[in-house]
């Protein structure tokens, strides 16, 4: 008999983990359930649909046919309840529920809410979903590119409920006559510098509020931030470190933001202060959630525990996995918390999808990197770097020229352990090679440019000997609280 | 200035002229009708009219409409390599690229072609045997291995006609792919990426486009060969086999005719370039140059490819979006496959747009380990 797989979640880890079953199982009856849109989409392109650089159909990475090809069936309604003793999974609106023999939450993430006062009125929203695009391209452009928008992008709204966040919110243009003069970002990491660059090349000069003394405090340093800071400042950005919003202050729609230095004036407020699992419809469905966070607990194969298995080694198996930004994994420092990346929740969908295949694949979380681009500034890390290693130094380059680029190296215990780069393009799997050969400074620092990946043409970084051998400086600042042990080899 | 940085793109969608709409439509008819001039002159019966481009080149002192197509070539290269600066100048491999695109159509395909003529010989009639082009190679320039071309023209470059279409071109797109050709020397490729830049997001990269892809240009590559075969053949055995001979040169409806108006005039001109603001700029590149068939069998044997970064790809699909060739770069981003794909040329847009660095155009021996990179963190109990 073919297994009824259900999977909540038609992002990159719920279409990877149904890919990986229908590779094997031809004739199994594959469901998926997802809210948000028809299609499964990039969400880490958002902001370039939003710019006008990409059109809505650029950003899905398979051609539509997809699900017909695959036989996946498709629910575009809200997932609100799960029974786990009958297996069904309930949905919103008049649609009956649906049974399954495996079921896969792969249900992603939500904004974080501001914890503001006013952080509801009109003229404030997210930048997450695509029904956040879809209203920030209303409030800036007046609608979609010229290439169109999603197919069908109410098709949910007949099932769906309140406090989703796949509902629309209310657009401000009509009421203000055009586009936002003044708008506002809150949040200082990487969607919130990303809504400050759909602004801007929406020829508008938003002011970014940062609540730590610089952008990006988990990842960069203030040496480094620096020059991130200067190129937004440069693009009429009004960078404001240090700046703690208190309320977001207005009638019916948001008029000024209060800080503790001062109260600015805006019309449009995106808050991008992070992101939570999405799993606040699962609460009393029995599933054990990560009390702080909310994400789903999983064991190594990820598979979901109920409440009360408590330690057991063995739970009982409720035919239940979860994978992707939903799914509190175990980090390499001992911490229970989502991923919240692309890679990784392409990378558990796929283990999650042997495991809904009957496999006992499991998933090994490798090393930390990433990387990204702050308007024009090319980012690229590997290993510990703002991690608080025991006993870190760090030792920092900067190069000028035709190529500006800095580079920082964290070393402990005579061993390289991580990597930090900004304006150049590395390959972060020789990095991690390096660190996994427990590589000193200087044999790393003669050898760089086998890292190198910047198109041709580039001429490749020189260091100057004394650079190679300058001090190295002190602990840079960390998110993780107590200090991790260097890694051994 | 930083080299990578992307900047210029992030309208693109949000450009009628850019997308198909009116200014485009208006555009791209009047490059057909352009073309269709230009080729069509005298079944059209222009001739002698104010739509005789004969005549318009006569006017500006050119001595032929060719002459006067490649001047206004010049020109749309040379506004388009503007625009495309202004939008991709910020890297470096772009900057070096076009300015070699452009060099090569004023200095190989203008200039020379133009003033040659005038140190060899002072008949006009003679004129054409001068009137050499140095940057095309047959297949391209079909006409440039016809047996009555070779024996016509100075004996050096009739070898260099030879040497260059059997032994240079190919060689050079074994050790750096087709894009030595194709998006540096290449007259049709620099108009594609230069005054075709703006829509090079319209090109589809649908799997429909890229079956048609592989079944048209191979087609043509076939058509291309076997006809040149078959016009060596006549030259040397036609003058006894008059029906032969009428088949393949003699007639207005014979191969030699019918190649230059299909493959030459519509595909190459009216469709290639024509169509520019609704399908792209290289649909003749992609669909249609027997060359660049060609070219890309060798490139398959060779050392350039585009390597991928593993699992850094975001599957954002800007590479995708903006290939000219329609190789959805995305596919093979995504599943950490480092490529070689026939079609593609090399532009370096891909790697150019591409956020999060995951591509890598380069001339290197293939690698074992390129398939091994697969890497997926699933340990099996
Ligand atoms: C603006 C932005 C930029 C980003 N950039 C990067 C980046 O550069 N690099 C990187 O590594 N990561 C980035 N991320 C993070 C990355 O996008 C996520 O980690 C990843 O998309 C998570 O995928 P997922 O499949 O777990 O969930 P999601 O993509 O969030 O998918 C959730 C799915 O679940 C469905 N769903 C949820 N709840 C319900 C319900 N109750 N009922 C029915 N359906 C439901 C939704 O419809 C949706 O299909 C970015 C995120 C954002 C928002
Ligand atoms: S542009 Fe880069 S990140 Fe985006 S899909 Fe292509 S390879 Fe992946």
């Amino acid at each position: 008999m073919p297994e009824r797989i259900v999977i909540v979640g038609n992002g990159v880890a719920g279409i990877e983990a149904a890919l990986t079953v229908r590779a094997r199982e031809p004739s199994w009856d594959i469901t998926i359930v997802s809210e948000e849109s028809d299609h499964f989409f990039s969400r880490t392109a958002l902001m370039w649909v939003a710019t006008g650089q990409l059109s809505h159909r650029c950003i899905e990475p398979y051609e539509r046919d997809l699900y017909d090809r695959m036989s996946f069936r498709r629910v575009r309604a809200r997932a609100v309840g799960l029974d786990l003793d009958a297996r069904e999974l309930r949905l919103a609106g008049e649609l009956p529920p649906l049974p399954y023999d495996r079921l896969l939450l792969a249900c992603g993430s939500r904004p974080r809410p501001g914890p503001w006062p006013g952080s509801t009125l009109d003229g404030v929203g997210h930048f997450v979903t695509h029904q956040d695009l879809q209203w920030l391209e209303e409030e800036l452009h007046g609608g979609p590119g010229l290439r169109g928008g999603p197919p069908r992008p109410d098709a949910h709204l007949g099932a769906s409920t309140d406090d989703s966040p796949y509902r629309f919110r209310r657009s401000l243009r009509q009421q203000r006559g055009g586009p936002p003069q003044r708008p506002a970002v809150i949040g200082g990491g990487l969607i919130g510098i990303e809504a400050v660059e759909v602004m801007h090349a929406a020829g508008l000069h938003p002011r970014f509020f940062i609540r730590e003394e610089w952008f990006w405090t988990v990842a960069l340093d203030a040496w480094e931030s620096r020059w991130i800071a200067e190129r937004m400042g440069e693009q009429g950005v009004e960078v404001l470190v240090d700046h703690d919003v208190l309320s977001l202050d207005g009638d019916a729609h948001v008029t000024a933001v209060s800080t503790d230095h001062g109260t600015f004036e805006t019309d449009l407020v995106v808050v991008a202060i992070g992101v939570v699992p999405n799993t606040g419809w699962l609460r009393g469905s029995g599933l054990a959630l990560d009390e702080r966070g909310g994400g789903v607990l999983v064991d190594e194969r990820l598979r979901a525990q109920p409440i009360d298995a408590g330690d057991s080694e063995d739970p009982t198996d409720l035919g239940v996995f979860a994978a992707g930004d939903c799914a509190a994994v175990r980090w390499f420092d001992g911490s229970v918390r989502p991923e919240q990346l692309w890679y990784t929740a392409r990378d558990q969908g796929r283990v999650a999808g042997r495991g809904l295949l009957g496999d006992t694949a499991r998933y090994g979380r490798g090393p930390w990197y990433n990387s990204a681009k702050l308007f024009d500034i090319e980012y690229t890390t590997a290993g510990l770097v703002n991690m608080n290693v025991a006993g870190e130094a760090n030792w920092r380059f900067e190069e000028q020229g035709p190529v500006r680029s800095t580079s920082r190296v964290v070393v402990a215990d005579g061993r390289v352990v991580g990597f930090n780069f900004l304006g150049r393009r590395w390959d972060h799997s020789v990095l991690l090679r390096w660190i996994d050969e427990r590589r000193d400074l200087r044999w790393v620092l003669d050898h760089l440019n086998e890292a190198g990946f910047d198109t041709e043409l580039v001429p490749p970084l020189r260091i100057p000997a004394e650079a190679k051998g300058a001090p190295l400086q002190g602990p840079t600042p960390s998110g993780v609280p107590g200090p991790i042990p260097p890694p051994v080899g | 200035m930083d080299l990578q940085g992307q900047n210029g793109l992030l309208s693109t969608f949000r450009e009628p002229w850019r997308n198909r709409g009116l200014v485009a439509v208006g555009t791209s008819g009047l490059l057909v009708a352009f073309y269709s001039l230009l080729y069509f002159r005298d079944p059209l019966g222009v001739a002698g009219t104010a739509l005789d481009p004969e005549a318009w080149a006569r006017a500006v002192g050119l001595r032929s409409r060719w002459l006067l197509y490649g001047l206004l070539y010049s020109v749309a290269m040379i506004g388009g390599a503007a625009y495309y600066l202004r939008r991709h100048g910020n890297s470096r491999y772009h900057r070096v690229r076009v300015a070699v695109n452009v060099t090569v159509q004023l200095a190989l395909a203008f200039t020379l072609p133009l003033v040659m003529p005038y140190f060899f010989t002072s008949d006009p009639g003679q004129f054409w045997k001068y009137e050499y082009y140095f940057s095309y190679f047959w297949p391209l320039d079909w006409y440039k291995l016809h047996p009555g071309t070779l024996q016509n023209i100075p004996v050096v470059l009739a070898v260099y006609s030879i040497v260059g279409a059997l032994v240079l071109v190919p060689l050079l797109a074994y050790f750096f792919g087709k894009r030595w050709y194709c998006s540096w020397v290449c007259g049709c490729g620099g108009l594609a990426n230069t005054f075709g830049d703006p829509w090079r997001h319209l090109t589809t990269a649908s799997t429909a486009s890229w079956r048609f892809e592989k079944r048209s240009i191979h087609t043509v590559l076939f058509v291309a060969v076997a006809s040149t075969f078959l016009l060596v053949l006549d030259h040397l055995v036609g003058d006894r086999h008059p029906t032969f001979h009428a088949a393949v040169a003699g007639q207005w409806w014979s191969l030699k005719s019918l190649y230059g108006y299909v493959v030459g005039a519509i595909l190459s001109g009216v469709v290639g370039t024509g169509l520019y603001p609704l399908l792209g700029p290289r649909v003749w590149c992609r669909n249609f140059c027997p060359m660049a068939a060609l070219l890309g069998l060798v490139q398959k044997l060779g050392r350039f490819r585009i390597r991928v970064k593993p699992d850094m790809c975001i599957s954002c699909g800007n590479c995708t979006t903006y290939c000219e060739m329609g190789i959805d770069v995305r596919s093979y981003a995504q599943s950490n496959q480092s490529f070689t794909r026939a079609s593609c040329v090399g532009c370096g847009m891909c790697a150019h747009v591409c956020p999060r660095g995951v591509l890598k155009l380069e001339n290197a021996p293939r690698l074992q380990s390129d398939k091994a990179r697969q890497h997926l963190p699933v340990v099996d109990l």
